[in-house]
């Protein structure tokens, strides 16, 4: 910064410099720093979205909340869908201080994503019609979600890298829990196994979608890279889904499992895992709200968004003064 | 008093009483799980879920004690008797609202509310009891249950107070779910028909005496939320100390054991 | 949802003492109507796992911050003199009279500052 001047004094040419200076020497920014327009939008987009895929992501599992096959489970499975809120709760809270300027807030959050501007994770609009469903998103979906997660970790932003730090300190006990569901199953009756491959079998595809395209080309747009250049992520789509099948795929095949890919195989040249790609434009379909439970649990939330409007209005007049 | 030096009789009745002290946490969780991801805000979702973990956590603390007095297998005494061999109370199985956790939930929050901070309150009399039974291990359950209990408490009191002296429309709708409640609560209330030995056995206290202090505490809230009084909370839709349920129960009891039924001798 | 729209709720921002004996931290923000529901929403938020001494919750707005401009004149220059570092030369002197330098620990009387 120029020496003597204090920081309202520059220009907003100034700001900008000083603020990728910053970013590059690896600082922190803060809720209520300067920031470029474009990297508050790039972040809201972000954020909001990871914090209502949280949100929304609690409703496929919490469909085996009641069901859970024990004690323990009853109280394991509940646990893990309070983190996720929780997380949401995080995520939304460090969103909402993002769009606090532009004159917007939680509400806002909500009526997007019953509007359909807001999107949400892919794999969350998907049916999870068994227990092998619980097990396989606590394993596989959390596990996607640790790693591109904790490559987010050391973000620009310093609200989004603290509650990344918390989160992820969770999945820890989200990934145990999802592991000892699965090898449960894998050890126990024909009919077990059988739930957990057709699990398998339902998920796998809907993982190779979690990471995103690997360029921009196949869904028209990619915002990853504009984050990539802020710092507030460091890996492409296709470094986190090759690190995914590098930390998944033998624990699948040791269990005796059969991924639905009969090309999937590691190259020793390239160092690179072969599989077969999805297609971009059923993701793009299934995140646009077409997937085959997207409207069902936007019903769901928008529903019990409702019904307890008169619980918030009644809650505002007791608002403190 | 030990297990050991029991006799035949008293063991039946201590295993009566903590049947009662199980399914009430029990089934009451499970509603509560019901609402997971529906709560009025996710603040609240969050809060409302600990302590949902919290009541199933000390139902299982009660189930363990009835494995320990030979009952079986904890698993398999919450997830496979019969409804007619469930002993919690009508009120605490009651339907959150219309629909149900999977289709078209049209919940309510003023009778979740109501009912939770009731119970809770009864809870907390029924604890302060328990934690001096002549049961050490229950006394000692009851003791470690109480310190989670506190929160809950203060939880659903800072709810009820607030919704009662907010809106004309909150309010209304709590008074209409206070009296949904009161119309059951004695279900809660009651030790069922062999309170008398429960009493002799020293394992609780006398059940006019509990009903009273619980009627004290409530009769304060009351008074300070304006609220009036209808006389003694009732029983109409039967009692479950009994083994009487409503439809509301065998629901809830097959989707809460839809997985275990499978195969409840297989590891899950 | 009703007119109170978007004055729905305050920020409370929330802190917490680990042990009696640790300080006071930030943890994170929540929102709530008043203090009172503030608190019971941050115990089970931010406390379901980890131990907690005590809990405290601040209404964001009653927090007077510093602005970035002003954060950024906190890089203030050396004051030497009022640190430790500004007389490391004491050390050697006192060995002149062949004396040992107060550490610290002598300085504190005898006990080490426990962190």
């Amino acid at each position: 910064m120029q020496a003597g001047l204090s920081f309202e004094q520059l220009t907003n040419d100034e700001k900008h410099q000083h603020f990728m200076d910053r970013i590059n020497r690896g600082e922190k920014i803060e809720a209520d720093d300067w920031m470029p327009d474009d990297y508050r939008t790039s972040l809201i987009r972000l954020i909001s979205m990871h914090g209502i895929s949280e949100i929304m992501g609690a409703l496929p599992e919490k469909e085996w909340v009641p069901k859970a096959p024990s004690l323990h489970r009853k109280l394991a499975i509940m646990a893990k869908v309070q983190d996720e809120m929780g997380h949401g709760q995080l995520l939304l809270r460090v969103a909402e201080d993002l769009m606090a300027p532009l004159g917007k807030t939680r509400e806002d959050i909500m009526q997007d994503l019953f509007s359909g501007r807001l999107k949400f994770h892919n794999v969350f609009h998907m049916e999870a019609p068994t227990w092998g469903d619980a097990g396989m998103i606590a394993w596989l979906v959390d596990g996607a979600a640790i790693i591109s997660q904790s490559m987010m970790l050391d973000s620009s932003y310093g609200p989004y890298a603290r509650a990344l730090k918390r989160i992820c300190a969770e999945e820890v006990f989200h990934a145990q829990h999802g592991e000892s569901i699965i090898l449960a199953l894998a050890e126990g009756t024909p009919e077990q196994r059988a739930l957990l491959q057709d699990s398998l079998n339902r998920w796998w595809k809907s993982l190779i979608m979690f990471f995103g395209p690997k360029s921009a080309k196949e869904t028209g747009n990619s915002n990853a890279d504009k984050n990539i250049m802020y710092k507030i992520r460091t890996k492409t789509n296709e470094d986190l889904r090759q690190e995914f099948f590098t930390k998944y795929i033998p624990r699948i095949w040791a269990l005796g499992l059969t991924i639905p890919d009969e090309t999937i195989h590691f190259d020793e040249e390239t160092r690179m895992w072969v599989y077969e790609d999805v297609d971009w434009k059923e993701f793009k379909q299934i995140v646009s709200g077409n997937g085959p439970r997207s409207q069902d649990r936007l019903d769901l939330r928008r529903r019990s968004y409702d019904s307890n409007g008169w619980v918030r209005d009644a809650l505002a007049a007791q608002k403190a003064i | 008093m030990n297990t050991e030096s029991m006799h035949q009789q008293e063991r039946t009745e201590l295993k009566e009483l903590i049947y009662q002290l199980a399914d009430d946490d029990f089934i009451l969780a499970y509603r509560g799980s019901e609402w997971l991801g529906l709560a009025p805000h996710i603040e609240e979702d969050v809060a409302f879920s600990s302590i949902n973990q919290d009541m199933m956590g000390h139902a299982s603390m009660y189930y363990h004690l009835l494995e320990d007095l030979g009952e079986g297998d904890a698993d398999r005494i919450a997830h496979l008797r019969k409804p007619e061999e469930f002993r919690n109370a009508i009120l605490l199985e009651m339907v959150n609202g219309r629909g149900t956790y999977l289709d078209k939930p049209d919940y309510d929050w003023a009778f979740a509310v109501v009912r939770n901070y009731f119970y809770a309150i009864h809870k907390q009399v029924r604890l302060e009891s328990l934690r001096v039974s002549s049961y050490e291990p229950l006394a000692n359950a009851a003791k470690k249950i109480m310190m989670e209990q506190y929160y809950h408490l203060m939880h659903w009191e800072i709810w009820f107070k607030q919704l009662v002296t907010s809106t004309d429309d909150a309010r209304q709708r709590m008074l209409i779910a206070v009296d949904k409640v009161w119309k059951e609560f004695g279900g809660v209330l009651t030790l069922g028909p062999s309170y008398g030995e429960f009493v002799k056995a020293g394992l609780i206290e006398d059940e006019p005496l509990l009903k009273k202090r619980w009627l004290n505490r409530i009769e304060k809230v009351f008074k300070e939320t304006g609220i009036e009084l209808a006389g003694e909370p009732a029983i109409e839709s039967g009692n479950g100390r009994k083994g009487e349920h409503t439809p509301d129960l065998a629901e809830a009891l097959a989707t809460l054991s839809e997985v275990y039924a499978t195969n409840p001798a297989s590891g899950w | 949802m009703g007119e109170n729209g978007n004055q729905f709720y305050n920020v409370y921002e929330v802190f917490s003492k680990k042990t009696e004996k640790a300080p006071f931290q930030h943890q994170f923000s929540l929102l709530a109507p008043n203090a009172d529901m503030a608190l019971v929403m941050a115990k089970e938020n931010f406390f379901r796992r980890e131990p907690v001494a005590d809990i405290w919750v601040v209404k964001r707005e009653n927090i007077r911050g510093l602005s970035q401009g002003e954060r950024e004149m906190l890089k203030k220059l050396d004051k030497d003199y009022r640190e430790t570092k500004g007389y490391g030369y004491l050390k050697k002197k006192w060995r002149d009279y062949n004396q040992e330098q107060f550490t610290e620990k002598h300085i504190m009387g005898g006990r080490e500052e426990s962190r």
